[in-house]
Parts: C-alpha cells; structure tokens; sequence
C-alpha cells in the first residue's frame, strides 16, 4: 500500500495557499530615513530602488523590510497569454539562488498551473524566457538563439538583481523587458504575483 | 594555519585543486592536483555525436556536454560549463568579501560563508565563540537538509514519479519557509559575520515535522521499483577521490564533519551514512539517511543553542596572516584558503565540491545509455555556478 502514491497524494489534502505565508523579511520592499552605506547604491536620496537592492542588510536598523512583496515592475502586458502561459527559465551566470525560487513556484504551497502558468523545456514553444543571473561571456550567444527561436508575440522576463542591475557580481541582461522581478533571490510570491500580473490575468 | 600544514608531498585522503595548490585531509602541497585518467576520445565504428545543452530544460544551469554514441551508449563524454563568472575579492575587506562570496552558491551558501570566515578567523588567530560553532553547525544542517531534499526531487521528477516529487517541493519549500523565520534571508544572506551567526534558533525544532514526513516518501520511494531500477547499477563509481556523498555511497568513510575539529562535531556525535554499491542508488540512500542524521544533530542543538548568549566581539591577533578552512558541504569537501594583510583579502582560493563531483561524474557515466544519464547526474548533486566561478 505504501507504493500507492495516488491515494497518499489524496491524503495530503490540499496544500496551495490563497494567502501569502511565511514571507521571509530580506526579499521583501525596504522603507527608513537617513544616510546609509549601500554597496549598490540601492537608496538614493532616501529612496530605495529595488532593481539594485541585493538584501545584504547594511542599511539596517534605518532601512527595515516591510514585508511588501509584490515588488515587481511591469514594463508591459501581454493578455494573450492570459489562459495559458508558457515559460522557459534561462541561466545566464546565476549563483543558483534565482533557479532555486523559480523551481519552488511549482510546489503545492503556490501551485504555478492553477493560473495557466507552465514550464516548458525549449524556447520554441515558450512565450517569455526567464533570464537569471548576470549577463556572462559564453551566454550572450546562448539568449541571442533562445530569443530568436521563440515564437511571437513573446516576452522577456529578468528575475533578481543580477540580471535587471548586474547587482555586485557583474553586468546586467541587455534585453527589453515586460517585467523586472527584484530580489536577492526574489521570493517566490513576487515571482508568482509578477508572472501573473504580466500575462494579464487574476490572482 | 592552525589546522593545515605544508607539506612537500601528499598525504592521507586527497581533497582536491585548491587555486594553484593540492589539498589533502590535513597537509596542503604546491605539487599538482589534476589527474588526466579521463581515456581519449577513441574512434568507433558508427559512433556520432550529440550534443546535449548547454540551455535545456532538464538541466538546471548552463552546462554542456558533448556526447559520442552509437546510438544509445555512452561511449564518450565531454563537458563545458557555460557560466563563467570572474568574482574579484583581492583588495576588499572580509566584510565586502563576503558580499560575493555568499553569493558564489546560493543553494551551498552557508557552507561556502562558514569555509572563508573560518580561514579568515586562522588567518587572523581569532577563537570562535563556542555558542557560535554551534550555530554554524546549525546552519550546515539545515543546508544538508533543503539540499539532498532537492535532489531526491530531482530524481522523482526524472522518474516521472509526481505526487512524491511535488510532495518532496513542498517539504524543500516548508524548510527554506522555516530558514526564512530563522535568518531572515532563506539562504542565509547577510547572516553570518566573524565569529557571529545572526539568527534566531528559538524554532529549530519545527525541522522535525518536515523530516518526520520526508521519512514516508523515502519508505515509499524504497519500496518503488519503478524508482529503484532506475537508480541501481547506474554510474558505479569506486574512487579513492571522489568526496561526499558519491564517496559515502561507495563505502568509503569520508567526512569533513569528523576529520577536522574545526568544528564541534564529534562533542554533539553523528554516525556517517554509508552505502555500498557504489551507484547513483547508493548516493540516493546516502542522501536520505543523512537527512534523518542532520534532524538528530539539529534536534540536539536546539537544546544547546542559547539565544540569550551574546556572541563578543571578536579579537583579532593578527592581521595579516593565511588561513585554511574546510567544511563538508551537502555535496562534500569545501575549502578556503585565503591569505589577508592590513585586514584585506589579499588572496583568495576556492576548493568546490561540485569540481571534484562533475569529474567523478564523468567518470562514471561512460558506458551509461542515455535514459540513464538525468538520473545519475542528479544524484550527483552539482551546481555549475561554483564551478564556473574564477576567484580573484
Ligand atoms: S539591503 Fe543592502 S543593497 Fe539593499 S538597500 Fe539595504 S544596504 Fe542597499
Ligand atoms: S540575484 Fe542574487 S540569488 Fe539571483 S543569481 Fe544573482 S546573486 Fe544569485
């Protein structure tokens, strides 16, 4: 009986949250005052700018997390995709972190397909590729192929720090974006909310 | 270099290239470390190549591998990281180092931080706070776990096999939840500092329930036969320098946890998992039971592990000197050796247990057939981002 995955699948009940959960504090949207020393400039003027922020903590106590984690910035939508959402991840010159995050949107907890969000295993039949990482040599050639071999309309996704700014590790990702999805990784929330709201759709 | 000395020719187990030196259990050696046994390319009848990656869905970071088959063996096999990143340390304080230094392997990086501060900590004489080794210890574990977690995943995803896959993502994903309430950060950025680990272990126990239902899966999953014939007499590999668990799952009794003190190991106690059959069956029952392992160690810790206690300051004796740290990594031996002058990096060298496990891999996985290969590349456990790094 032990082997009957079915039936201890059922048994788990369901697991997807409506709700967000557990939101660790340093990925989420930083507030304060005053003058900090921020390796990536990420507070300017006593503004923080997400794109940059690598959630290393040097600003705090004067800088604190606030728990905020729909922190993405959406350039454009696309609302074809609205029922069904084809995504291809691409590794540019990541430390691991940001494949880890995207990986975990398919976990029970946020259950990525129950908004028509898919992975899918070639840029062929992808309509956004999912770039992470900072941008490195032998990679440029490997996006180019990837963009061009997606189908239109298609959509250019840049998940954490180091592929929208180059954070502190190198230089950024050098294609027009839909969405900018901050975070040193970015929590899996912000990745959802973020994929969610570019294709169109409802939460 | 309090737990390392030079020596002028290796002894005891080999570890592996460290920069331009050879690491051994407790020697360091300036002879050379590569070992060239990989056969060349021999010709054979009908053979012809292909190419797999170095962007595939089914492989998670960038990595190619040139493959020459007849047509389902692997008869050769080559292999090119596709991510290179040149990460400069040399001139930055180990605070500013230590910015980039966490971010070299996300899913390792609490043993890629506790490997360098614990050679900065030699390399300037600093004693660690004992409530401080502790925490460490507990930040290993909890690496150890979200770790073979993920690969165990990853051989159930290969498997096809969804319910324990999605299953086995919703305990990774309870476990990176409870790092996130410890720490703050779920891969432990910005936590951790000379002789200091800034987290709160007040809910440490709560990694008992994500073990106790791991421990069903893994019954499940050793009952499976469709699992199990997958894994079994796929990528035997028997080499007195593979590390970790691909070592452990040969027999071979090699752990960094009990054969340096550099860490309080052997005064909390664990056994060290073995297997003995060598494959990528063996690596996955190593990987299971040293979850099980890594819960006893943190369920004893949360009885040891006082909050209350406020780590010092540290005291620095020098501030110029070298050091020399390794720690076992969820996928083996990890080492630093760093030299600093006038509190600067002024080298820095890296010793990366998915280099010495993508060679081991390599090894095993000639005369493999193709539906073999996802298989006994996961249970490897590699990531390219700290393999294609070059430290300066
Ligand atoms: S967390 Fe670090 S990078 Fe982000 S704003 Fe604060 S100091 Fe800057
Ligand atoms: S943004 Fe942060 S987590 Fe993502 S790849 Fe870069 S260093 Fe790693």
């Amino acid at each position: 009986m032990k082997n009957w995955w079915f039936l201890r699948g059922v048994r788990k009940g369901i697991l997807t949250e409506k709700t967000p959960k557990d939101i660790a504090e340093w990925s989420t949207e930083i507030e304060g005052k005053g003058v900090v020393n921020c390796p990536t400039k990420a507070i300017e003027n006593g503004k923080w700018i997400a794109e940059r922020c690598i959630f290393c903590r040097r600003c705090y106590p004067n800088y604190k997390p606030n728990l905020n984690y729909e922190i993405s910035i959406i350039k454009g939508t696309q609302k074809l995709f609205k029922k069904s959402f084809f995504i291809y991840p691409i590794d540019a010159g990541s430390c691991g972190g940001c494949n880890m995050e995207i990986k975990l949107i398919s976990s029970p907890q946020y259950d990525m397909t129950r908004f028509g969000i898919f992975f899918t295993n070639t840029p062929r039949h992808a309509d956004a590729i999912i770039v992470m990482g900072t941008l490195t040599e032998k990679m440029k050639e490997v996006i180019k192929e990837a963009y061009n071999a997606m189908p239109e309309p298609k959509l250019v996704v840049l998940l954490g720090t180091c592929a929208i700014s180059g954070g502190i590790l190198g230089e950024a990702i050098p294609l027009e974006a839909s969405v900018l999805i901050p975070g040193c990784p970015p929590n899996p929330y912000t990745i959802l909310d973020a994929l969610i709201k570019v294709k169109g759709g409802k939460k | 270099m309090k737990h390392y000395k030079w020596s002028d020719k290796g002894e005891g187990r080999k570890i592996g290239k460290i920069g331009n030196y050879c690491l051994y259990d407790k020697v360091i050696t300036e002879e050379s470390c590569e070992e060239t046994n990989l056969s060349p390319d021999a010709k054979y009848y009908g053979a012809f190549k292909f190419v797999y990656g170095p962007s595939a869905g089914g492989l998670l970071e960038s990595i190619k591998f040139d493959i020459t088959t007849d047509g389902e063996r692997i008869l050769n096999i080559n292999s090119i990281p596709y991510k290179i990143r040149k990460i400069k340390v040399t001139g930055l304080s180990w605070e500013d180092a230590l910015l980039k230094i966490e971010r070299i392997n996300a899913p390792f990086s609490a043993s890629h931080i506790i490997a360098f501060l614990l050679a900065i900590e030699d390399a300037m004489n600093i004693e660690q706070d004992y409530q401080t080794q502790l925490k460490r210890i507990a930040l290993l574990e909890l690496e150890r776990i979200r770790n073979h977690l993920f690969v165990i995943a990853r051989l159930t995803e290969a498997a096809s096999l969804s319910v324990p896959t999605f299953h086995l993502l919703y305990l990774i994903e309870e476990t990176n939840r409870l790092i996130g309430k410890l720490c703050g950060h779920r891969y432990f950025f910005g936590v951790n500092y000379i002789n200091k680990v800034n987290c709160n272990f007040e809910k440490l126990f709560k990694i008992l329930d994500i073990v106790k239902e791991f421990r069903l899966i893994f019954e499940g999953l050793l009952e499976s036969r469709i699992f199990i014939d997958r894994l079994q007499q796929n990528g035997i590999l028997r080499d007195r320098d593979s590390i970790g668990p691909a070592a452990r799952a040969a027999g071979l009794e090699y752990d960094a946890r009990l054969e340096l003190n550099i860490l309080p190991y052997k005064e909390i106690g664990f056994k060290i998992v073995k297997a003995e059959d060598a494959d990528a069956f063996g690596r996955f029952l190593v990987r299971g039971y040293e979850i099980i392992e890594s819960s006893k160690i943190l369920i004893e810790l949360t009885d040891i592990i006082k909050d209350n206690t406020n780590t010092e300051e540290y005291k620095a004796i020098n501030d110029e000197g070298e050091g020399l740290a390794r720690v076992e990594s969820p996928s083996g031996d990890l080492a630093y050796y760093v030299k600093i002058k006038e509190g600067r990096v002024t080298s820095a060298q890296l010793l990366s247990p998915s280099y010495v496990n993508l060679k081991s891999f390599m090894k095993s996985v000639k005369g493999t057939i193709f539906t073999d290969f996802q298989f006994n590349w996961e249970s490897f456990g590699i990531w390219i981002s700290e393999i294609g790094v070059n430290l300066e």
